[in-house]
């Protein structure tokens, strides 16, 4: 590559003394523009490594460098206004409007007034929601609606860094599935970096450039999805990957045998 | 109207303007300390813990008992202030009041602050840190406004509270709707005692609602309702206040503890002060072990004391001398140790005294206290709530070895209403009290000389030692109010049948002087 990565995570481990998923010495480098989907079963690590990089949690050793600058140097939240951060449990601040929710860190940086409008307006439309849900407050929302406020709320200071945590976790699965295609297009769209935890492997195998797999907070595998869905040199990669594959062909089988008696 | 509900009623701007005062300085101070409590409690469970439970503690204390205890506390720092500053905080009245009230506001403000700002959404919380917010950010613009409903409604529960215990002010010396019930109570005026509680409810009810108003609009985010609730209570508080930002004169402090007869000469003084163009306040229903106090610190111009209380209780002597040698010698002590002027005798006595029923007394051939020893253990002892405690009835039991079958104590009133429904065979009377003559009541001799006497003295503060215009405008009162003449004044108050006010019985009185 020829120039230097955007995110840089170096040997980075955690512990937690109460319990928690650690890190074990995690090394991961990730370039302007990748899609990085981190898979890996429950307590693999995978949302621990997401905030060392927002600094919701600090590492106990390694370093973490986003845009050349170590994070551990950074006002966290300076830092945070400069990355997008959306997660399962939404968050949405009940007592503030959706226009108000999305504004929120254009607001903490200053942006004068106008400005944060008109910016409320391009987000709404940007993810696919009438300009008039501005007044509303997030509790007359649909789920799936909420979370494309999530997802604006995360861009509306224009981040080039995404950070994604089973944003789509808690959703049904025909709107997750169009909310995860949406994304992907403003992914490509606006030209962003995004790392996203999911535990499905479906939806990193579609969405995503590059998968990189956690176990026991260590990384086991990192490649494109095709590479990862033709190794079988690691087992436990191999369990994971087989899955999206296995019900890929269930459904096909399913289909053919559909047609055979359609035909009959 | 009714003329003793228009009597009562004109009491109530200057009460109700009282009442309003300290329970909004006590909710306010309140609200001050509790609210950055709660923040810090619910911010560290190391200081949660001993916070929360040192105000369950506070809330567990009776609240007169609360309101008295800060009476002995101030004391103290007020001779702590008079030697490092050369001014004493004032020990009772407001101050007491308002730190106990305030003390006792703080539990259900803690309680749900910190259960507002623990109980948010875990989400919403890491969504505030995930959009870039400070720690300072976070609480003002998140925690606070999500917490402020719950916050809130602990204010709200607070106000009732504290309105409602404020009425117990009085016997401390603050002038609050208590004033309506403690000496309603005390004089069987159940008009006074109404007006008290419906007042005392009524604030309470409209405060409420406006502070549900505020609440509600914190709820719905809706600054309209919280500024119209805001902008009622200050208007409400401000209008309260008038009342007492009108005097600017002189104001002489009078006295008195909780019985009719000190209601009654109160009221009296008050009158002879009034029209000698003086101001006046009342600071009714002390009790009788704070009066001497709070006259000696200057937060009471003037009051009437008995000798042998003085004698025993604040002298400390327990030998009986006559009448006009403990007289005499009180004055003496008074001014030297004290500072305090015995400005004279009213002319009759308030004694302890032992009665019984004049019937059953002829009946047992009892005529002393002497003759009532060998009866008293079959017989019980109603006494008033001070008598049992007091050095007086030591030195009666060890002189004669009275041994009741039971003692119990009582207020005053009930205490003749005990002695009429025969629960309590003897009772600690009083010898200037109406109801001895009106209960047909044999007052029993004391040939010991055990008890001491009791002459009525005008006591005055040292701040008014020299006060040439008040020694003058009380002269008449000196000797001239007998015994039967203070007996008939008790008798209007304390009478079941058409009962008058201390008032009523002050002009009487009046009237009546030096005959």
């Amino acid at each position: 590559m020829a120039q230097p990565p955007l995110i840089e995570v170096d040997a980075v481990g955690k512990s937690f003394p109460r319990g928690g998923a650690a890190l074990r010495d995690v090394s991961l480098a990730i370039g302007e523009g990748e899609f990085v989907a981190l898979v890996g079963t429950s307590g693999a690590g995978k949302t621990t490594l997401l905030k060392t990089i927002n600094r919701l949690v600090e590492p106990d050793r390694g370093r973490v460098v986003v845009g050349g600058e170590d994070v551990a140097r950074l006002d966290p939240a300076v830092l945070r206004r400069r990355i997008g951060y959306v997660f399962q449990g939404i968050g949405l601040f009940p007592h503030m409007t959706v226009g108000e929710n999305i504004g929120v860190t254009p607001r903490l940086l200053g942006w004068p007034k106008a400005r944060i409008a008109q910016r409320v307006a391009e987000l709404l439309a940007l993810v696919d929601l009438p300009a008039d849900h501005a007044g509303r407050l997030p509790d007359a929302l649909s789920g799936g609606q909420r979370q494309r406020v999530g997802v604006a709320r995360a861009l509306a200071a224009g981040p080039k860094i995404m950070l994604m945590d089973e944003p789509f976790g808690a959703l049904d699965p025909v709107t997750r599935d169009s909310l995860g295609t949406a994304y992907r297009t403003l992914h490509e769209r606006l030209g962003l970096t995004t790392l996203m935890v999911t535990h499905d492997v479906q939806e990193a195998v579609l969405l995503a450039g590059r998968i990189v797999v956690l176990a026991g907070g260590r990384l086991i595998a990192d490649g494109t999805p095709q590479a990862l869905l033709a190794d079988s040199r690691n087992p436990a990669v191999a369990a994971l990957m087989a899955m999206p594959r296995r019900q890929a062909e269930r459904v096909q089988a399913l289909l053919a045998n559909g047609e055979e008696r359609h035909d009959g | 109207m009714d003329d003793r509900l228009a009597a009562q009623l004109r009491l109530l701007p200057d009460y109700l303007a009282q009442h309003v005062v300290l329970s909004a300085a006590a909710l306010a101070l309140g609200v001050a300390i509790a609210l950055p409590l709660a923040l810090l409690a619910a911010r560290r469970p190391a200081v949660r813990w001993p916070v929360m439970a040192a105000a369950s503690l506070v809330q567990t204390i009776p609240g007169l008992a609360l309101l008295a205890l800060f009476y002995p506390l101030l004391l103290g720092i007020s001779a702590l202030t008079a030697q490092a500053f050369g001014f004493a905080v004032p020990a009772l009245g407001f101050l007491p009041a308002l730190l106990a009230l305030a003390l006792y506001s703080m539990l259900p403000i803690l309680r749900n602050g910190v259960a507002g700002l623990t109980g948010l959404d875990p989400a919403v919380l890491e969504a505030a840190d995930g959009v870039g917010m400070t720690k300072r950010q976070r609480l003002l613009r998140v925690e606070l406004p999500l917490a402020a409903p719950v916050v809130m409604a602990g204010i709200r529960t607070a106000a009732v509270w504290t309105i409602g215990t404020a009425t117990l002010a009085t016997p401390v010396g603050q002038t609050s709707l208590g004033n309506f019930i403690f000496s309603g109570l005390q004089t069987e005026n159940w008009i006074a005692v109404l007006v008290g509680c419906i007042a005392a409810a009524l604030l309470a009810l409209v405060v409420d609602q406006l502070l549900g108003l505020i609440e509600w609009g914190a709820a719905r985010r809706d600054p309209v309702r919280i500024l119209a609730g805001l902008a009622v209570l200050i208007a409400g508080t401000l209008a309260a206040l008038s009342p007492l930002l009108a005097s600017g004169r002189t104001t002489y402090v009078i006295g008195a503890k909780n019985f009719s007869e000190q209601f009654i000469l109160s009221d009296l003084i008050g009158s002879r002060l009034e029209k000698a163009g003086f101001a006046v306040a009342h600071k009714d229903g002390l009790g009788s072990a704070v009066i001497f106090q709070a006259l000696a610190a200057g937060d009471i111009d003037v009051y009437v004391d008995y000798t042998g209380t003085l004698w025993e209780n604040v002298i400390g002597r327990h030998d009986v001398p006559p009448r006009d040698a403990m007289l005499r010698e009180t004055t003496r002590w008074m001014a030297a140790n004290k500072g305090v002027t015995v400005l004279g005798a009213l002319g009759f006595e308030n004694a302890y005294a032992l009665a019984m029923k004049a019937d059953r007394a002829r009946a047992l051939g009892v005529r002393t206290i002497a003759d009532l020893a060998p009866h008293a253990p079959d017989l019980r002892l109603g006494a008033d709530l001070e008598f049992l405690s007091r050095p007086e009835w030591a030195a009666l039991k060890a002189a004669y070895g009275l041994n009741f079958k039971a003692t119990q104590s009582y207020n005053p009133t009930f205490m003749y209403r005990a002695l009429d429904s025969g629960a309590v065979d003897v009772i600690s009377a009083f010898s200037s009290d109406g109801r001895i003559a009106a209960d047909r009541l044999a007052v029993l001799g004391d040939p010991k000389g055990a008890l001491p006497s009791y002459d009525a003295v005008v006591l005055l503060s040292p701040r008014r030692a020299r006060d040439q215009a008040l020694r003058t405008a009380l002269a008449p009162l000196l000797g001239a109010i007998p015994v039967e003449l203070m007996r008939q004044a008790n008798l209007m108050v304390d009478r079941a049948n058409d009962k008058r006010s201390p008032h009523d019985a002050a002009e009487f009185l009046a009237a009546h002087l030096g005959r």
